[in-house]
């Protein structure tokens, strides 16, 4: 493994790591023999004098004398990072390739190409929303070497390219949300200094970033479970709009063995109802018949969850019935108040559009498996509690994609349309028989004690 | 000879695009002016070819002339007669003491000619959207797919979003107008999402040509399910960014000359969405005390 041997190298050569694999062809310098350096040994080389041996660049040969042959092929800091993808990608060897190019070079050679193409890397060890791994990626920088000394490198942008670096390192933190902490600041001042573009950006960051943390007026859990009844009881429970309804696991995902022999995956089946939706469906005309639409599909931030409602077309407006409200239903408030107020203009508040009747919803249902025996199964789940359902013709409508629901009772040809023949069963009867056509698909109420 | 001004319309990306290119949408009124007529022409992609149409070779059609001519000139009457009723055409009374008002209702499909669309397809992305009038023509239905691989041109590096924005209402001979909302403050849309989080932006208009991508932008939160939902934002919650980049110098949105109100998603989340929209409309809600949400000092100070 060649990281690995990147550390024997550097324990071996010592002080003078100017290892072989530079980003650019640039040319190897030595250190200076008289600065320590990491490994804290003071080097003397004849050729150099202590007074000015700062400076003076000596050949290669007399450096890495015990080293292996040094390597002039162009290598990308990605390829450090595609052999340790070899073994297992994680934060600890993302950490650990990051620590070897650190070790390799006090003066950081190539440190914005590398910290580029870490920052590239960083989605495939599924490290971009660790704070930690974006602090080690900064301490990548050599420090204080970037922060402008006096007022002429403060006007004129000193050290562009890194300062831009340090912004891409932030910019990529704030594409993924991560909010840096007081150790990215101590970093950042210790590298650009105080008025750099890098902590501009820091400031800009802790400023925005914590005022639109909470807008969402629905939230969820970061982490989604992955188990999908609890995903399911998570999404109904938002866009049910109600804090009284309920959610039932009709059925639990699990696999029967049936008597040929084979494996069959029964879906989760989980519905959620509301007292009023109960409500309104007891009042439902049985004549009138009720659609099973879906699947409609949700975002809940990556992952697109299917649902499937129960629902009825509207009533049209002649055969509308209003019915007076029961004043004994609520002794708080009367529910309906007739004073002959005279509105100005000004106390008008609703707005001048006609209200979209789009029929009422009645229940709605998560499942796996969108196909019509279980859909059939959560229906008579619903029965229970629901108990017209038995009376009411269900059809099913049944189609993929981007749909809207459909107020028209008129569908048109894309649509599967498989009517059912009124059902006069009702929990009573076990499993009858008509006559099934091959387009029509019977309901069939299951036993309830099964 | 009128020539039709060419809208220019910059498309809106989230705060993650960090492609500067200032993008420009062609109108969607058949236009017969040369490109060569403005000084900056629409957006140019790296590599295709330039077009060049001489400035003399202009399309003459006689019947779109007159078409052109009537509705000019009967805007003009308009105009002319809506000032004897009142201010902006209501009589004093109701534009003094309105409380709500619609401003765009997707009752049919003329309402459609309002909205231009626009997606990451200009930059060389592979996003769809499309709109269309939900069943019954009620509602508009906003749809498509969002694909979030940048284009290959080198020098893209995020993208993956569609938009849908309001034309720039126009008086008689294409002068433009502009809402006029300073009696109200607050949005009011009703809208059924799919759970993603879309962005509203409104263009106001500006004096400087270097405020021309100023947007002020919020989030639209949507629950998704089969119920609408009401959405009412305080025109005091947005905020000031251009060209998708949320500025340091924050003010509140000035309502008296509003140009154009769009719809954005990049959620940098593949996969199709669709967005139903009822009606979008503005009130006045007095319990609404807030002027603005941002604070108003200078937040970089010279250290």
């Amino acid at each position: 493994m060649k990281c690995a041997r990147c550390l024997l190298h550097l324990r071996r050569v010592g002080p003078v790591g100017q290892s072989a694999r530079p980003a650019a062809p640039s040319a190897s310098y030595s250190q200076s023999s008289v600065v320590p350096n990491v490994h804290n040994q003071v080097l003397r080389r004849f050729h150099g004098s202590p007074a000015c041996a700062k400076n003076r660049p000596l050949p290669a040969e007399f450096v890495n004398e015990d080293s292996k042959k040094t390597d002039k092929s162009l290598i990308s800091h990605g390829d450090l990072f595609e052999q340790v993808a070899k073994e297992a990608k994680s934060k600890a060897t993302f950490n650990k390739v990051v620590e070897v190019f650190i070790k390799r070079d006090v003066r950081r050679r190539g440190h914005v190409e590398f910290i580029y193409a870490a920052l590239r890397k960083m989605p495939e060890f599924g490290v971009e929303r660790d704070v930690a791994v974006y602090n080690k990626l900064l301490d990548v920088f050599p420090k204080e070497v970037f922060v402008p000394r006096n007022f002429i490198q403060r006007m004129f942008n000193h050290y562009p390219r890194q300062q831009e670096c340090g912004v891409q390192v932030l910019e990529q933190m704030e594409n993924y949300g991560v909010l840096p902490n007081i150790e990215t600041k101590v970093l950042l001042v210790q590298i650009f200094g105080e008025k750099s573009h890098p902590i501009r950006k820091y400031q800009r960051i802790l400023y925005w970033f914590p005022k639109f943390k909470h807008i969402n007026p629905f939230p969820f859990p970061q982490q989604l479970p992955e188990d999908p009844v609890d995903l399911a009881r998570i999404s109904l429970t938002r866009i049910a709009n109600d804090l009284d309804a309920k959610v039932t696991v009709y059925q639990l995902p699990c696999t029967d063995i049936t008597e040929n022999g084979e494996e069959v995956t029964l879906p989760h089946i989980v519905g959620i109802q509301s007292p009023s939706q109960m409500e309104l469906l007891a009042k439902h005309n049985s004549t009138r018949p009720l659609f099973v639409e879906g699947p409609f599909h949700l975002w809940l931030r990556k992952t697109c969850v299917y649902y499937y409602i129960l629902r009825a077309e509207p009533i049209p407006p002649h055969e509308k019935v209003e019915e007076p409200y029961d004043p004994e239903r609520c002794f708080y408030y009367p529910l309906q108040l007739d004073l002959d107020l005279d509105l100005d203009l000004g106390d008008d508040e609703s707005f001048d559009v006609e209200d979209l009747d789009e029929g009422p919803v009645y229940a709605m249902c998560m499942t796996s498996q969108g196909d019509q025996t279980t859909l059939n199964q959560w229906i008579s789940g619903l029965q229970q509690n629901n108990s017209i359902l038995g009376q009411i013709p269900i059809l099913f409508r049944l189609e993929a994609g981007p749909r809207e629901l459909q107020a028209e009772a008129d569908t048109e040809s894309g649509h599967h349309h498989r009517p059912d023949p009124a059902t006069q069963q009702d929990q009573s009867h076990p499993e009858e028989e008509p006559d099934v056509r091959v387009e029509e698909e019977q309901r069939k109420s299951h036993g309830m004690k099964q | 000879m009128f020539l039709p001004k060419i809208t220019r319309l910059p498309s809106v990306r989230l705060l993650s695009c960090a492609h500067h290119h200032q993008l420009l949408l062609p109108s969607s009124i058949p236009l017969t002016v040369s490109r060569r007529a403005l000084i900056q022409g629409e957006y140019r992609r790296p590599g295709q070819p330039k077009e060049d149409k001489p400035p003399w070779k202009i399309n003459f059609d006689f019947s779109k002339g007159l078409e052109g001519i009537k509705k000019h000139f009967t805007l003009l009457k308009q105009e002319f007669s809506d000032r004897w009723v009142g201010p902006e055409g209501k009589p004093l009374l109701e534009h003094m003491l309105e409380q709500n008002r619609v401003i765009w209702e997707f009752r049919g499909p003329e309402s459609l000619e309002q909205w231009t669309l626009s997606s990451d397809q200009e930059i060389g992305g592979q996003s769809e959207v499309y709109l269309k009038l939900s069943k019954n023509n009620n509602t508009c239905f906003l749809y498509g797919t969002l694909n979030s691989t940048p284009p290959r041109d080198g020098e893209t590096r995020y993208s993956g979003y569609c938009t849908m924005r309001s034309k720039q209402p126009l008086a008689s001979f294409d002068r433009k107008k502009h809402h006029d909302w300073s009696s109200f403050n607050t949005l009011h849309l009703r809208v059924r999402g799919d759970g993603r989080p879309w962005m509203i932006n409104i263009a106001t208009e500006t004096y400087f040509s270097h405020q021309k991508d100023d947007l002020y932008n919020y989030f639209l939160y949507t629950r998704g399910g089969p119920y609408w939902q009401d959405v009412k934002i305080p025109f005091s919650k947005f905020f000031v960014s251009h060209r998708g980049r949320i500025q340091d110098n924050q003010y509140v949105l000035w309502l008296d000359k509003i140009n154009t109100i769009g719809f954005t998603l990049g959620d940098k989340v593949d996969g199709p969405f669709q967005l139903e929209i009822d009606f979008i409309g503005v009130c006045k809600d007095y319990a609404h005390t807030e002027e603005f949400a941002y604070e108003l000092y200078k937040r970089n100070p010279e250290v």
